[in-house]
């Protein structure tokens, strides 16, 4: 046990180096109002009492929390199907299936993208959906793979248990598969929601410039205005209700566990 | 073990490998995208023996904030109200004149401009203006000529209209279409442009995109695009329906130049670099490849001339010497507001 504890190393260093320092220096850009160039800065809420005040600024964390959740919500739907569809194939056909899900995985999203936008600038859909459909495209094959895991964990004695004891198929879903498949299914909504609340590539390929997300104004504070504080203080308002929500989550999970 | 030592020999492989990238023969460029023919580049490694390692950014503002981390580029492009700004922050090296000779090849109009007036700090690398560009069977030429700018607040346009999503420049359309300077520091002007933008948003819900409108308008995508003279002028090349126009309200007369930041790590290949750049043939392929206006007067000469890669090319050659065309200054008020604004304008 103490080798392998031996073995994190590199990986704590790499969380320290990388994760836990950057997180530090935003928290530190968000509560200050100076520059990055000057050793001098005060420590202040004003960066967060700018975005809380203005309404504008409400309304893009709305639409990017409408926009992520219809995306999340929608990928379960589709995905939960086709990952129980694809757990019950034969194995080889099985792993042929997975195989063609992560296929798209294999090409970069830029390009991805960049061919939905030949694809769609053909219909006359409002530009948010256009997101949207970009969206769900991009993050679908998270969900299915997720729910697929869990899926094919399960021992299919359990079933077989639970037509012996008089359950039709529906009920054997309800009261083994689907709870069964829950972990599987918070995961798929954390890969899902995670980059979706975040994406400002997407939006800015697909939204011809209307579809203003909170991704698209933490890139415009660092790359434009290069007001670092309060781009800082947008990411830290950003990854609290990512927390809370997979707080929340978490919760649920453990909640379903115990029924 | 082996296994081990093959992976520690990996992470030191990964952990150097910037490192070699900073070996002496090295010559860090910055530039906007699509911004040069390659042939340039790999011309100037050949005959100097030495790496160019060339990346892009897609407007000043994105180039100052890289600039600001502190990471060192030998030789930057960018636009005049930045080299303004850089000029009076002290973080420019003063060419060296004994190697930037070509100079004397630049055009007296692009040379001495007035945030440089003795060119001591720039050399300019290519110019243009902020046109419109339409397609001549959906949009009447005279109705466009009449209107200039104020044409894109007709309803008719709505959901056939590219703009340039770059702040100075859509701001600098509505100051124009208001009659004020682009380069007011003034926030009720600002607040009128911004009012004015709101209206154009509202009335014909514009795809905000950047060179994406490049391709559209070459394929007819939309009916009018507020774009850049060179772009323009090649979608023209490869879309003879579209015309191009100046609006009479004035525009903007925009200087890209070179410069050698003040953390440069090799300034002497970084004026090689820029005196090679302004030689003719350089020039001529830069501006035939990119369709932007050569500041080299030779070149601009030749391209225009008849039979010349550009002769009878709209917009090739932006308008000179109108009293209401203007180059951006670096105004701190528009630095600041109109990257928000014009976020705001977006989302209406």
């Amino acid at each position: 046990m103490k080798s392998f504890f031996r073995m994190s190393y590199p990986y704590c260093l790499w969380i320290g180096v990388f994760i836990v320092a950057p997180m530090l220096m935003i928290f530190l850009y968000a509560i200050t109002n100076t520059g990055n160039s000057t050793l001098t800065f005060q420590f202040t809420l004003d960066n967060f009492a700018r975005f809380i005040r203005d309404p504008d600024f409400i309304r893009i964390l709305l639409t990017s929390l409408r926009i992520a959740l219809l995306t999340t919500v929608v990928c379960l739907l589709i995905g939960y199907p086709a990952a129980l569809f694809i757990a019950n194939l034969p194995d080889r056909k099985q792993t042929f299936m997975i195989l063609l899900m992560t296929l798209p995985m294999w090409i970069n999203m830029v390009l991805k993208t960049y061919a939905w936008r030949g694809i769609l600038l053909n219909f006359d859909f409002s530009s948010e959906f256009k997101v949207f459909i970009g969206m769900v495209y991009d993050f679908l094959p998270f969900m299915i793979i997720q729910i697929h895991t869990a899926i094919a964990k399960l021992d299919p004695n359990l079933l077989i248990a639970a037509h012996d004891l008089g359950a039709n198929n529906v009920k054997s879903f309800l009261k083994v598969t689907l709870p069964l498949s829950v972990p599987g299914i918070i995961s798929g909504i954390t890969l899902v929601f995670l980059p979706a609340v975040s994406s400002f590539f997407i939006p800015r390929m697909l939204g011809n410039g209307e579809v203003i997300l909170i991704g698209n104004l933490i890139e415009l504070c660092f790359k434009k205005t290069g007001d670092w504080n309060f781009g800082s203080a947008i990411s830290l308002i950003m990854a609290l209700i990512i927390i809370t929500a997979m707080w929340a989550t978490r919760k649920l999970d453990r909640s379903a566990e115990e029924d | 073990m082996s296994k081990k030592l093959i992976s520690a020999l990996l992470i030191i492989c990964l952990v150097c490998l910037p490192l070699f990238a900073l070996a002496d023969g090295t010559l860090n460029v910055f530039n906007y995208g699509e911004y040069i023919d390659d042939e340039v580049i790999y011309n100037f490694e050949k005959e100097f023996g030495v790496r160019v390692n060339y990346s892009l950014n897609s407007n000043p503002e994105e180039m100052y904030t890289k600039l600001q981390t502190g990471v060192s580029y030998d030789v930057v492009v960018t636009s005049d109200y930045m080299i303004d700004r850089l000029i009076k922050e002290e973080r420019i090296l003063p060419l060296d004149k004994e190697i930037v000779t070509n100079l004397d090849q630049i055009s007296d109009t692009m040379k001495g401009l007035y945030f440089d007036p003795d060119n001591t700090y720039s050399a300019p690398y290519l110019w243009q203006n902020v046109v419109l560009c339409y397609d001549t069977t959906k949009i009447d030429p005279a109705k466009v000529e009449d209107k200039g700018w104020e044409i894109l607040l007709d309803p008719e346009l709505d959901g056939h209209a590219f703009i340039y999503d770059s702040p100075r420049d859509v701001f600098m359309m509505a100051f124009k279409a208001l009659g004020y300077s682009m380069n007011t520091d003034n926030p009720d002007e600002l607040q009128e442009a911004y009012d004015w933008l709101v209206k154009m948003k509202q009335a014909i819900h514009p795809s905000f995109v950047t060179d994406e409108m490049i391709d559209g308008m070459a394929q007819g995508e939309k009916w009018i695009a507020m774009m850049y003279s060179g772009d323009a002028a090649y979608a023209s090349m490869e879309n003879e329906k579209l015309a191009v126009w100046a609006p009479t309200q004035g525009t903007n007369i925009a200087i890209d130049c070179m410069f050698i930041p003040s953390n440069a790590a090799n300034p002497e290949l970084a004026n090689e670099f820029i005196n090679y750049v302004l030689d003719y043939d350089n020039s001529m392929m830069i501006t035939v490849e990119t369709c932007y206006t050569s500041p080299n007067a030779k070149v601009l000469e030749d391209v225009t001339a008849p039979g010349g890669e550009f002769d009878g090319v709209e917009g090739y050659l932006p308008r000179m010497g109108y009293e209401k065309d203007e180059i951006y200054q670096y105004v701190k008020l528009l630095q600041n507001e109109t990257p928000e604004l014009l976020i705001k304008v977006q989302m209406q």
